[in-house]
Formats: C-alpha cells, structure tokens, sequence
C-alpha cells in the first residue's frame, strides 16, 4: 500500500478522492440538484446493494471455478450446470422437509459428491490436456442441461425464504431526510439478502483463511503456483485434487440455493451463471479467491447500476470491463502472469 | 563445405555500417528470477564480425544472457543495443529482423513439418513475405534460398523429411540453418555442439569458421576444443557475473581459468 | 494444444503434376456425386439437409482453420457468421423497413463480409492476449455478449424479434432460394471455401501459423510476429464464417438472436470435434452428421422409445463419446481403422511371401 502511493502518488490521490466521493453519496442525504440528475438516492442505494448481493452470489460460483481452474488448470464449463443441479436439489429439499436451511448441508454433499464423481473418472484421466477437459465439461454441460429439462421441465422454481428471513429490515444509510419535518428515512432492504451477503463474506473468509492459515491451504496455494513440484513432492496431489473439486463443486450447488432464493431457477440459468462465473474470473485473476471477491463485486455492481441506469446497455458494461481489464492486464486484476 | 554459402546470394544490410562501433553492447544487463539474480551487471561488447565464446559452468547464467539479448526475457535493469541501436525493450521478432539470430539448448524445431519447411519459415520471418497467401514456386526466391541453406547444413538429402524423424545431430544441423536464414548480421549460438559425435562437430566447426567474415557471434559452448577454435575471443561467466575476458590464446593458459574450468579432465579428441 | 497434428508439406518442387492429376480419385467421385446428387435426391434434401450442412460446415470450417492450424480453439465464430448476416439483413432490404437500408447486394455483401472481419480482429486481438485455455472462454464471454446486445438493441439489431424476409438478391434472373440453386450455390461456396483452407495451409502464412501453434517462442525467434499473425487468422477465419453466415439467413429468411445464441456457438464447437479439426474436411462431416440427426431426431429417438426433445441429450452424449474415446473426431476414427487395415494387409501380404 505505501508502496504504490509512493510510486504513483497521483493515482493514489485520484482514487482516493473517488473513494471519498463514493462514502459521500451512499452516507449523505443527496441535495435535489443532485436527484434531478440522478434520480432518488434510494435507487440508487437499492442499485448499489443489489449489486453487492448479486457480487455475492456470483463470487460464490466463480470462487470454485477458479479455485479448480487454479490448481487443476480444468476450465470446467460444467460449473453453471452444477449450480442449477444445486438449486433444483435444493428445491426438492425445502420443499419436501419444509426446512430452507436443511437444503444447504444436503445440496453441499449432493453437488459435492457430483463434482467428486466427475473428477475421480473423467477429469483426472486426461491430467494436463487441457482442451479435451475443457471440452468434455461442454459435452457433460450439453447432457445435464438436458437431463434437468426432462426431469424438472421448462418452468421456473424459487425457493421461498423462511419466515425469519422474509420482509425487509431497516439500514443505517440514510434514505431520505424530510426537508419540512426533518424525519429521517432509513433505506430498507430485503433482509434474506443482507444475510446472504453476510453468510457470502463469512464463506469468503473462511476460505481465505484456509488457504493462507491452514496446511491444507498451503498445500493448495503450491500447487496452484507449482504442480509439478508439489507432485515431486510425495503430496497425495490427487486426494487434494479431489478435495478441492468437491468443495467448488459444493459451493455452486449452495449458490444455486441461493439463486433460487433471489430469483428464480429456469434452463438457461445455467449459462447466465457460468457466464457470470467466467465474466468474473477473466476480470479478477484466474486462480485468485480475492480476485473472485474483487471481480464479482465489480461484475455484479456494474450489471444492477446499467440495468438501473441503462438498460439497453447493462450487458455492453459488463463487456466493456471485461474487454478493458483484457486489453490492460490480461491476467486479470489480481491474477499472476504464468 | 568450405564456401561461404550463405553470403553468396544474399545482401546484407549489416555490411555498411559494420565499422561504426559495436555489433553488440551489454551494459549492466541483470535479471532477477524473484530475489534471485541469474545474471547481474553483466557487461560487454562485441564488434561486427568478431566471433565470442562465452563459458561457464552450468547455471552461470549463459543461456539467460541470451534470453535478454534476444528479447525473450526483458532484463531487470541495463541496456541492449545492437548496430548502435537501443533495442532493451523490443520484442524478439523486432531483433530479429534487424538481423539478430539465435539457436537453442534444446532443439526447437517444427518436428511435424519438413526440414525444407522449416528452413523456409525460417527464410519467411525475417522476409516480407510472412503474410504472402499465395503458395510459393519451386522458383520462389525465399524456396532457393531456404535450399542452398539446407545445403550448407548438409541435409540436402534429407530435406522432404520430417523433422520428427531426423536423427539428433541432423536436429542440431538445422537448429544452425534456421539461424542463418534471411541476412544475419550477429548470431547467438547456444551449445551447438551439445550431443555431436566427433565427426558432426568437425563438421560444425567447419561450418562455423566458414561463416561469412561480416558475421559475428556468440557462442556458448562446453567444449573447449570447439570454442576455442571458432572464437577469437572468451568471456569467462561466473555465478551470474563476468569473471575474466581475453583472447582465446590468453584465456586457454590462464591459470585460473585452468584451474576453474579445465581442471576437471577435458576430453580431448 | 492437443489439435496439434502433422502439417502438410507444401508442394515440393518435384511434384510437376498437373493440378487435376494431384487430387486422389476418392474426390473426383464424391465431386461428381455431389454435381449429380439434384437428379435423385428432394427438394428437402437439397434445400434443408445439404444446404444446412454446407452452411454449418463453412461456419466449422472457420474454427478448424484457427484451431487446427492455430491452436486457438475460439467459440466465436457463430457471431462473426451471424453479424455477416445480421449485416445483410441491416443493410439490404427485409422485412423489418424501419431499419433495413435496403441498398442494393453489391455494396451489402462486401460490407456485410468487412464489418464481419472487422469484428473478428477486434475480438481476436482481445482473445489473443492471453492464450491456451483462456481463448475459449474469452470468445464464450464475448460471443454470449454479442448475443444479449442484439437482443436488447432495437436501433440496430431490431432486438428481440430480428429480421426477417432477408431474401438474396435475384441475380441472373434466378430465384437462389429455390432448392436446387439454393444447393448449387452452397456447394459452390463450400467447395471454395474448403478449397481456400486447403490451399492457405501450405502458403507462407499457413505454414507460419502452423508454426505458430506448435512453438510460438521460436516463431519470434525467426522473426514473426505471432500476435499479428494470430489476429490476421482471426481476420482470414472470418471470411469462412460470414460466408456461411449470409447463406444461412438466405435459407431461413431471418435472422434473431437465437440464431447466434450460446447453444449455437457451442454447436460449432460440436461440429467441428466431431468430425475432426485436424483437416478442413472434418468440419462437414461433422456438420452432415448433426444436420442428420437434428432432422431425423425425431424417428431415432422415437425408435429407442424416447420423445423427441431429447435431441440435445443425444447430441451431448455423441459430442462425450467422441471427445472421450477418438479426440480427432470421425475422421480420427477413419485414419485409424485405415491404418489398421494397411497393417492386417501388410502382415496378409507379408505371410504369403
């Protein structure tokens, strides 16, 4: 940090000033010049946390993706359809026991074991052809898209939140300040979605930590910066292998919980979230947890702010990022050139 | 082979402004592997034509002084200029079309095309004719003189073969062609003679000393007998560092480099 | 990458054959079969199988000259093939006149194919930036956001519902929708089109960009610029792709979104593997096998008892066993069982002496 102010300080005031820029319009109350511009201060708060909640769940799928990408160099185009496969299962889970949060622990071990299943025969027997994997995660993208559309049919699923997660609940950011009467108007949000951003930054950390407190994690970061000499060294790399794919497997079926919670489940999902997945790895850094919660932030902020603010164009902004970050650091923001 | 084959046909745009100072010029050239330094402030010169051979044990950093010559690494800190040119920050194929060359350690070749292809790309990078669609004629001139180079590298025989299937000294021969494709000016040649029976690198060095006089090089080579006969003069490399520079005459009696280098037992032939 | 094969040598001069004597008689026959075909085949077959698989396969034919020359495994060339034809649709006359331009096919077509190029250097400088892996889902990304912009673009694209009536021009008094132009003007294209990827293989460039896949560090040692030449592929690729792309709104008449969408891409992609990126040829096998079943889905799934929907099931299935057991696709399977049979005759041959 000292470092990079030392050796561009005029970034460094440049993005400083933004930041402080930024504090001001999501705490302060907007004067009306202001809202004639841009409209009412609640939009756009409600734009920027929808963004931020949807960042979460889309770092929750691309944070397996990249995990596996990261230490197994599987670019796995079948992630998307573990995440509907996760919804659906979900699904079935809350509908069948009536309990939401008893559908996480079965959809983690179901998509897990899934994703386990396709490592332990497919995945690993084709170590370092990196094309034929890619390719076979499309053909098995192909088939389960397929199965899912014969078993679950073309109409949409969403999961309703329990009771104690329903109805809205009251921010301390300022909506609106009554000019007349001085009431206070505080901005409130759905509360199903504050706590999933909350869970989603508790998994964050948690991964975090494992990877940069943990043996385990150690073992991981390794191998993602060097295979072949974590192989040589007597590393049971394939139980890690599998460890990992199961968990980032895992984490997309949760994400599709969460998805159907949010929004709804249909065919087609699957793409928009691979998509997604994709969109914010090649933004973040391939192979970088942080760089997963930097990308999907910015991914998923963008896509809410053009869809509010632009809608014809939300799309071509997710784009244009994608193609800026591209042609100024193709590894992505956080990644590491190999 | 005796003649100079690759000047006979070719113009080179290196003749004229051979006398205005050095092909070559290092100067505090360092490379830094993380903290690691594989070469540093490492410099040197080396005038047009002059013939270098650069010796050091095996991680003295050789083929990455290379790799910051050709452009294959960007150096940590120092300058580059090549005919008088500040080239530091090129990318490699801008180095090589103003006449830079290079071989490598291991063979790099195209093993699924024809050694005639090979020489014939060689001949198209450094021609305008990289982007040409249309297919050459037997008559093309790039076509001739991609074959009076698989000449001179003796592999006329050979030259409808697949590189794949080349035997490894015929591999080393046409790492040499590649090289001298187009008009070179200064040429960088790393271990041609690795792996050579006593013959192939009689023939190498024949080769070698009958390059073109405008020609200089670099070459690292293990073998002293080789090195010491198509070179005029040494750099000694050492943990990354120029240790001693002379004539080849100076540097063969030199007692510590005897004592460094030739210590072990070299074979003779 | 593991499309890497053996490049074909380029004609050496020894070979001072005339032209029509080089080429095998397995290709003279499958010619004249196809030159004869309108004499015993249908309109339908002419029209949709034929037609289709022709178009399909220049728009395969596409991504096998950048993947089995260059390496670069790229799922945009459905976009490149749709914008040609979105162009064609945007700047000629269809029936959507608010935005069509309506001019005339003789300054669409050119336009059409360089608005087309110029879109694929654009993206193939962005997708070759990085390389390997990354190329596929960098191309995913940007043909998915091509995608949504047409859909929610109205001033252009006509979003949503696209363009129809796109019909090509009456030149020479002739109806080219009619199935039997229609097929001889599909068959011109591909054969030209196949006839370029074979010819270009063994052109300097070709030649470079064959070397550019296998070993693009020395690339720059010999002096080429391999980013460049990777773009100039992206660039000549397009050509392939728009020309399969115009004839495609032709056939159909329209043009939407859902032409270019995801699943399209990706069956590019699938026919392509499928049959095989190591030669232009695999391309349109691959294409004609899943015309056929796309066609037919309906009587085969119907014969193992399953409804016809299930078409994308069976395509994933056949596009996994393919991927999984011959990587080089159908034509993979050919080489080897040929090679197969050389060696029981050569053994047969070899015991009887």
């Amino acid at each position: 940090m000292d470092n990079f102010i030392k050796r561009y300080p005029l970034w460094s005031l440049i993005f400083f000033l933004l930041a402080a820029a930024f504090l001001c319009l999501v705490l302060a109350p907007w004067p009306p010049e202001l809202v004639a511009v841009w409209g009412r201060k609640q939009i756009f708060l409600n734009a920027l946390l929808g963004g931020i909640t949807l960042g979460a769940l889309y770092f929750l799928v691309a944070a397996g993706f990249t995990l596996i990408f990261g230490l197994m160099r599987v670019v796995n185009l079948a992630h998307g359809s573990l995440f509907l496969i996760g919804g659906y299962v979900g699904y079935e889970v809350a509908t069948a026991s009536g309990s939401w949060l008893l559908a996480f622990p079965t959809v983690f071990i179901v998509v897990g074991l899934l994703g386990l299943l396709m490592q332990f025969f497919i995945f690993s027997k084709m170590e370092g052809e990196e094309l034929r994997q890619t390719l076979v995660s499309i053909g098995l993208s192909i088939v389960f898209a397929d199965l899912m559309l014969w078993w679950w049919g073309g109409q949409s699923y969403s999961i309703l939140a329990p009771q104690f997660l329903q109805g809205p609940m009251e921010l301390p950011l300022v909506s609106n300040i009554n000019d007349a009467t001085g009431v206070v108007t505080w901005l409130r949000y759905p509360a199903v979605r504050v706590w999933i951003l909350v869970a989603a930054i508790v998994i964050g950390i948690a991964m975090w930590l494992v990877l940069n407190r943990t043996a385990l994690g150690m073992l991981i970061r390794a191998g993602v910066d060097d295979r072949e000499m974590l192989a040589a060294s007597g590393v049971r790399i394939h139980l890690v292998f599998l460890a990992v794919f199961g968990f980032g497997a895992g984490l997309a079926g949760i994400a599709g919980i969460i998805g159907a919670t949010f929004q709804s489940l249909s065919p087609g999902e699957d793409t928009r979230f691979l998509l997604a997945s994709l969109v914010v790895v090649i933004v973040g850094g391939m192979g970088s947890i942080v760089g997963a919660a930097l990308g999907a932030l910015i991914i998923g902020v963008a896509e809410q702010m053009g869809f509010v603010y632009a809608p014809t164009y939300s799309i071509v902004l997710t784009f244009l990022i994608m193609a800026a970050v591209l042609a100024f650091r193709p590894q992505g923001l956080l990644g590491t050139r190999r | 082979m005796n003649a100079p084959v690759v000047s006979s046909r070719m113009n080179l745009p290196g003749t004229g402004n051979a006398s205005s100072g050095n092909a070559l010029e290092l100067r505090g050239i360092t490379k830094m592997f993380g903290a690691l330094a594989a070469i540093s402030d490492v410099t040197l010169s080396v005038k047009p034509g002059e013939r270098r051979a650069v010796l050091g044990s095996n991680g003295a950093g050789k083929t990455t002084l290379f790799n910051c010559i050709t452009g294959d690494f960007l150096p940590s800190a120092g300058l580059v200029r090549f005919f008088g040119e500040d080239v530091t920050v090129f990318p490699p194929h801008e180095r090589i079309r103003r006449g830079l060359r290079r071989t490598y350690q291991i063979s790099s070749l195209f093993t699924g095309l024809s050694v005639m292809d090979n020489v014939y790309l060689a001949c198209c990078g450094v021609s305008r004719n990289r982007f040409s669609l249309v297919r050459p004629r037997p008559d093309d001139a790039l076509v001739q003189a991609a074959e009076m180079l698989v000449e001179a590298v003796h592999l006329t025989a050979d030259k409808d073969r697949l590189v794949g299937e080349l035997a490894y000294g015929q591999q080393r021969q046409l790492e040499v062609a590649l090289a001298l494709s187009g008009a070179p000016r200064f040429v960088l040649f790393d271990e041609p003679a690795a792996g050579l029976s006593p013959t192939e690198r009689a023939d190498l060095v024949t080769i070698l000393t009958s390059l073109p006089a405008h020609i200089g090089f670099i070459i690292i080579e293990h073998d002293m007998d080789v090195a010491l006969r198509v070179a005029d003069s040494v750099t000694m490399m050492h943990n990354g560092r120029i240790f001693k520079e002379g004539r080849s005459d100076e540097i063969e009696s030199d007692p510590e480099v005897q004592e460094l280098y030739l210590g072990g037992g070299h074979a003779h032939h | 990458m593991s499309v890497a094969d053996q490049a074909p040598r380029f004609a050496s001069p020894a070979d001072q054959r005339m032209w029509s004597e080089r080429i095998p008689a397995p290709w003279w026959i499958l010619g004249l079969i196809l030159l004869l075909l309108p004499i015993v085949a249908n309109n339908f077959w002419l029209f949709q199988i034929m037609g289709w698989t022709f178009i399909l396969g220049m728009i395969g034919l596409s991504l096998m000259f950048l993947a089995g020359y260059g390496g670069m495994v790229s799922l945009l060339q459905m976009s490149i093939a749709g914008l040609a034809g979105y162009m064609v649709a945007i700047l000629g006359p269809s029936g959507a006149a608010n935005v069509s331009l309506g001019l005339s096919w003789w300054i669409v077509l050119p336009a059409a194919f360089l608005i087309a190029a110029l879109f694929a250097t654009m993206c193939g400088a962005l997708a070759v930036r990085t390389d390997g892996i990354y190329t596929i889902m960098i191309t995913l990304a940007i043909a998915a956001a091509f995608f949504y912009f047409t859909r929610q673009n109205y001033s252009i694209f006509n979003g949503y519902s696209g363009f129809n009536l796109v019909l090509p021009p009456k030149l020479f008094g002739v109806n080219w929708r009619d199935p039997l132009p229609f097929y001889y003007l599909t068959l011109a294209c591909a054969a030209l089109c196949y006839g370029a990827v074979v010819y270009l293989a063994r052109s300097p460039f070709g030649l470079a960009l064959q070397g550019v896949r296998d070993n693009p560090r020395r690339m720059a040692a010999l002096g080429f610029n391999v980013t460049a030449h990777r773009v100039a592929a992206y660039a000549l690729a397009s050509v392939f792709a728009s020309t399969g792309g115009i004839l495609l709104v032709w056939q159909n008449a329209q043009i939407a979104p859902g032409t270019i969408g995801i699943s399209s891409a990706i069956d590019v992609l699938v026919v392509a593997v499928v049959g095989g990126m190591r030669r232009p040829l695999g391309p349109f096998i691959g294409a004609f096998i899943y015309v056929l079943l796309q066609v037919f889905s309906t009587d085969i799934l119907g014969f193992f008892g399953f409804s016809a929907d299930r078409f994308k099931l069976i395509i994933g299935i056949g596009f996994l066993a393919i991927v999984l057991f011959s990587p080089d696709g159908v034509l993979g399977l050919w080489d080897r069982w040929r090679a197969r049979m050389a060696a029981r005759k050569a053994v047969a041959t070899g015991g009887g002496a």
